[in-house]
């Protein structure tokens, strides 16, 4: 009991001994760790902005590893400040350190464990548009402890890293800059098929949207249903950010030509079918 | 005379023949086999491919005179809109020649009939089709109709050589009617010399000029073997200039060119860098890709392939402000040679053409 009462007497000597000077040097490196991550942040986004769509996505995978060596290179330093002022007694306050993550701050930590698998292992980079949990957009910052989404409705989305353990997460470009749209139109049972099918392949080819290539196919697809026809496009959006543009412009010049060609909707009768349980 | 080394043009493009073909010889004798197989059975269909201002007309001209008796030329100048136009009757010959092909697509739902019977005519008729087509519509209609399975013999007009745009320029002048200059302000002709190199970053789609020092090398002749004749080094620098601007691309050359000419003299200094900063909104550029793809494009047309005059209108007068568009007597809209190797850079950038 008195060893235990003078450690305890030890440290809190120490901790008051601290000098107002060590915190703020302390509290400068987190800053110029932070402000340092934020203007790398800008430039690297600015730079990949103005290169071309496959070097955009290498610059963008760059900047959170680069990150995460500021704030690696941070904590080294802030850990040579506490380790003279502490001394041995460091591993005491390690001890302190641990209890407190283990009942207050763990999810942090674990958020910044997570921050170091998604920079390292990669399941998704900036630039992404991925679905994790029940968000879906495009992934604008990876932090120490968060990634930024940006929805289809611009709101901003802060997704804690540690979601990666729990959830699973779909990238729907991984790394490229084009990305496959499904693009249906649901049309009348009676239309003429091969007709639809021909103008919604036209729509999709001369969309100002398209990316085609070998490697990045147009598909068709039909499907006859009971009671109307499901005609659907798989095809890339050059930008993965014009992923709702590109649907969007097909489904309009296609529905002007479909309508040319007397192929129209499924008709409202269909929507006043009775429930099964009535 | 204080300053400006004068050059005469002693053009030894005389002994090369008149020939507007030249330096399209090995192409030529390509198209020639394929006509010669046609004739022995052997389906061909051929597709000549290459940029705006690239030479593919000099090239089905050639070909014509060549074959004068057996071939029926048909020359696309706008938009084919009426399948007559490509309906061959029996007194059609069985070589058919078909210039500027990339007009029988219109790039919209519902443009591409006139496209479908095209490929089903070439496949079905006993016929060789003898075609060009712009280079950025035929990798388009490559990726979106794997149009080269209808061509087993394909034809990329290569870049000219700097003698061969040399031979292009000149031979409408007589000898020693141009007079080139310099610029420098010494009469002696330097033996090194900061030339440029245009260089396109395919990354961010500009051009920079990388200096770097060269020798002279007629200069140097001149001096060591006291060669009287070689005072062609002024000459000499104005070709390598365009050469470089324009990649040789002979449109492009000869634009280069008319420009920097002041009649009957010609100076290194204004043979000039055209460099253009492009930054466009996506329509813009989509309209920019589409008359680099067409060559030619009227403003209706332009409206009819993106849904709308008004827009039209407004794009149209965005790229004529910025100087990569120009308008023809005929109301038409081409891209300015001297911005082509910047517009294609940009484009290609932003995966706009392939």
């Amino acid at each position: 009991m008195v060893n235990g009462n003078s450690s305890r007497e030890q440290l809190l000597e120490t901790v008051k001994s601290i000098e107002i000077q060590t915190i703020i040097n302390i509290a400068l490196i987190f800053l110029f760790a932070f402000i340092l991550g934020r203007i790398i942040t800008i430039l690297f986004s600015k730079l990949s902005d103005k290169m071309n769509r496959s070097d955009r996505v290498k610059v963008k995978m760059i900047i959170p590893a680069v990150k995460f060596g500021i704030y690696i290179i941070a904590f080294y330093y802030v850990l040579g400040e506490m380790f003279k002022i502490f001394g041995p007694e460091l591993f005491l306050l390690t001890g302190l350190l641990g209890a407190a993550i283990g009942f207050g701050i763990k999810d942090l930590f674990a958020d910044i464990i997570g921050g170091v698998v998604i920079t390292f292992e990669k399941p998704y980079q900036i630039g992404d548009k991925i679905s994790i949990g029940s968000y879906y957009g495009e992934v604008i910052d990876i932090g120490l402890r968060a990634t930024k989404l940006v929805t289809p409705d611009d709101d901003v989305v802060t997704a804690p890293n540690s979601l990666i353990f729990n959830e699973t997460v779909a990238s729907g470009n991984y790394g490229n800059s084009e990305m496959m749209v499904v693009i249906d139109l649901y049309i009348a049972s009676e239309s003429d098929v091969k007709t639809a099918m021909r103008i919604l392949r036209e729509a999709v080819v001369s969309s100002k949207y398209v990316y085609i290539s070998s490697r990045s196919p147009v598909i068709m697809l039909h499907k006859a249903l009971p009671f109307y026809t499901r005609i659907r496009a798989k095809a890339y959006a050059n930008d993965l950010r014009d992923e709702f543009e590109f649907e969007s412009d097909v489904h309009t010049k296609a529905w002007i030509e479909l309508q040319k060609n007397g192929i129209r909707a499924p008709q409202l009768p269909i929507l006043s079918i009775p429930p099964l349980d009535e | 005379m204080i300053g400006e080394m004068v050059g005469t043009y002693s053009s030894d493009s005389d002994k090369k023949g008149s020939d507007e073909t030249l330096g399209l010889q090995d192409e030529i004798g390509e198209i020639q086999a394929a006509i010669a197989d046609f004739e022995i059975g052997k389906k061909l269909n051929v597709a000549i491919i290459t940029g705006p201002f690239g030479g593919k007309t000099t090239l089905i001209n050639e070909i014509e005179k060549l074959n004068l008796n057996r071939v029926t030329k048909c020359t696309f100048s706008e938009i084919v809109r009426d399948k007559k136009e490509i309906s061959f009757t029996e007194d059609t010959k069985r070589i058919v020649l078909l210039d500027n092909c990339h007009f029988l697509y219109i790039r919209k739902p519902g443009g591409f009939d006139i496209f479908y019977e095209f490929l089903n005519v070439i496949s079905s008729q006993n016929r060789a089709f003898i075609t060009t087509w712009n280079t950025h519509s035929w990798k388009y209609l490559n990726e979106a109709f794997e149009i080269w399975k209808y061509f087993p013999v394909q034809i990329y007009i290569p870049a000219f050589e700097k003698e061969e745009l040399k031979f292009l320029v000149l031979k409408r002048y007589g000898k020693g009617e141009i007079k080139f200059k310099n610029g420098n302000e010494s009469e002696e002709e330097p033996l090194i010399y900061v030339a440029r190199y245009p260089l396109e970053l395919a990354a961010l789609g500009k051009k920079i000029d990388i200096p770097f020092l060269k020798i002279n090398i007629p200069s140097l002749k001149k001096r060591l073997l006291n060669e009287k004749e070689e005072e062609v080094t002024a000459e000499h620098r104005v070709f390598e200039k365009i050469y470089l601007e324009s990649k040789g691309n002979p449109g492009i050359a000869l634009r280069i060119w008319e420009l920097g000419l002041d009649y009957p003299h010609i100076e290194l200094k204004n043979i000039g860098q055209f460099s253009y900063d492009i930054e466009l909104e996506h329509e813009e550029a989509f309209v920019l890709s589409l008359i680099l793809s067409y060559e030619i494009l009227k403003k209706s047309e332009i409206a009819e392939m993106i849904g709308s005059k008004l827009r039209a209108d407004e794009i149209v007068f965005q790229l004529l402000n910025r100087e990569l568009i120009f308008e023809t007597k005929e109301n038409t809209f081409l891209i300015r040679p001297e911005a082509l190797q910047s517009v294609i850079a940009y484009l290609e950038k932003i995966r706009m053409v392939w």
